[in-house]
């Protein structure tokens, strides 16, 4: 089953249209990485998919339902699409417990008892267990993103939303924030992430999708994406990124030499 | 020229009667322009449009004239149209509606000063408008407020000097009668300036003391 599919989205503002007729679908336990150079469009639409921005035409369907800015509530979305932002957005005058909590009890209305298990379940698992009780401003960045995920995870939703969920962290904290990344992943979590981490991306992903201005220029396995890109814009791409990238393609390198 | 506060002294109980009527005044205005400050701060950011126009000409209007003209249409130009208020009634009123004002543009401030991206997670994680509202927007607001609020308790009190033109007896209006009695004019209000000051560092001590116990550790 599909668990998200987007049909022909389009979304402008103003004059610039960013989104010109995108279509993707993301079965149920896949992970969908959406690459790209800024501007492309990625977070627009992820935005678009989990309902934070209204889309100019197109459909998009989460369990087949479609997802209608009015019909479709937010309450209700909430318990479908987790989304994690590039700075976190943690409530920074609750603790982690809190954050993690509030949602389950006044969207799903779970008692507090059930929703403090849920939460420091939930915190345990992304490795923060001793920090329940920390606000955000005591947690590092890459905490304060374990924090968030578990908040996201605490609406029990069907498929998460990562938008360049490492992008704001300091180099050293990265590999933690994907670490839980790549757990949950592993656990069959349905998962579309936009990232630079060209190297992650690679090796989670169960299909990449390459966007520039708008639109889906290519769209295949790691393999084909990282490897042996069709497109030329593809490879510029990668090639601005990965610096061996043009010679593993010459030499024909194995896919494991490929380096950032 | 010798400066002499013994002339004062006697006055000296008139002088605290004043000053308990200027800060009654302060304490009751406060707490109307909270009330209105608030409703109309947040008329200012919810997602309607009548109701922001609204509260955007109230306070347009408010900070846009003199509030001794207001105290002035409320005492001396309402009983014209059949309200009649005695005059510390009208006087707390007015001093209530135009400090309701100024509090509106501070939560509106305060509101706004809460980072977007929250917002976005909150509605994410579905919480309501009103959810979002209680739970995330307004704890956040009230602490940014703090600091604005003071300065706006603090100019309230000295505000509520206008009241001696409605002739309410606080404490600018003791000043008046007793000068005109001792004819010791300096001495007068210097006592007057000194309790003033008590008062207003009374108010800005209190709001430190709970900016500190409300901070975001």
């Amino acid at each position: 089953m599909e668990t998200l599919r987007a049909v022909n989205v389009s979304k402008s503002y103003g004059k610039l249209q960013v989104l010109k007729g995108i279509n993707l679908s993301v079965k149920k336990g896949e992970v969908l990485s959406i690459i790209g150079p800024s501007g492309s469009g990625k977070s627009t639409l992820l935005r678009c998919l989990c309902g934070l921005e209204s889309i100019d035409s197109g459909e998009i369907y989460i369990n087949d339902e479609p997802l209608i800015a009015d019909r479709f509530s937010h309450r209700h979305l909430a318990t479908k699409i987790g989304m994690i932002f590039q700075s976190f957005n943690l409530f920074p005058h609750m603790t982690s417990l809190e954050n993690v909590m509030l949602a389950p009890m006044k969207v799903k209305g779970l008692s507090k008892r059930k929703a403090e298990k849920l939460a420091k379940e939930l915190l345990i698992r992304v490795g923060l267990g001793d920090k329940i009780n920390y606000r955000p401003s005591q947690l590092s960045g890459g905490q304060q993103q374990r924090v968030a995920i578990a908040r996201a995870l605490a609406m029990q939703p069907d498929i998460m939303l990562f938008d360049e969920p490492t992008s704001a962290l300091d180099p050293e904290l990265v590999g933690e924030v994907l670490e839980v990344i790549a757990q949950l992943a592993k656990e069959g979590m349905t998962m579309i992430i936009v990232t630079h981490e060209m190297l992650f991306a690679k090796e989670i992903s169960n299909r990449v999708i390459f966007m520039d201005e708008g639109s889906i220029i290519e769209e295949g396995s790691p393999q084909e994406i990282f490897v042996n890109p069709s497109n030329p814009r593809t490879r510029a791409f990668l090639r601005r990124l990965l610096p061996h990238f043009g010679s593993s393609l010459i030499e024909g390198e194995k896919e494991n030499e490929v380096r950032l | 020229m010798k400066l002499d506060f013994s002339i004062v002294f006697p006055y000296l109980p008139m002088f605290f009667k004043g000053a308990k009527a200027t800060i009654e005044a302060s304490i009751l205005a406060i707490l109307i322009g909270l009330a209105i400050g608030t409703i109309v701060g947040v008329g200012r950011v919810i997602p309607l449009k009548p109701i922001n126009f609204i509260a955007w000409l109230y306070v347009y209007v408010i900070r846009g004239t003199p509030l001794l003209v207001q105290l002035f249409m409320i005492y001396f130009g309402l009983p014209s149209i059949g309200v009649e208020l005695e005059a510390f009634t009208a006087g707390v009123i007015g001093l209530g509606i135009n400090s309701g004002g100024y509090v509106a543009e501070i939560v509106r401030g305060g509101i706004e000063a809460v980072p977007k991206g929250q917002l976005e997670a909150a509605k994410v994680l579905g919480l309501s408008y009103i959810q979002t509202m209680w739970h995330i927007v307004l704890p956040q607001a009230i602490r940014n407020m703090l600091p604005a609020l003071g300065n706006e308790f603090i100019t309230l009190v000295k505000e509520s000097s206008l009241l001696s033109t409605l002739a309410i007896t606080e404490l600018t209006m003791v000043g008046q009668q007793v000068r005109s009695v001792t004819f010791a004019s300096f001495e007068v209000f210097i006592v007057v300036a000194l309790i003033y000051l008590v008062i207003t560092t009374a108010v800005s001590t209190l709001v430190r003391y709970i900016e500190r116990k409300w901070q975001v550790r």
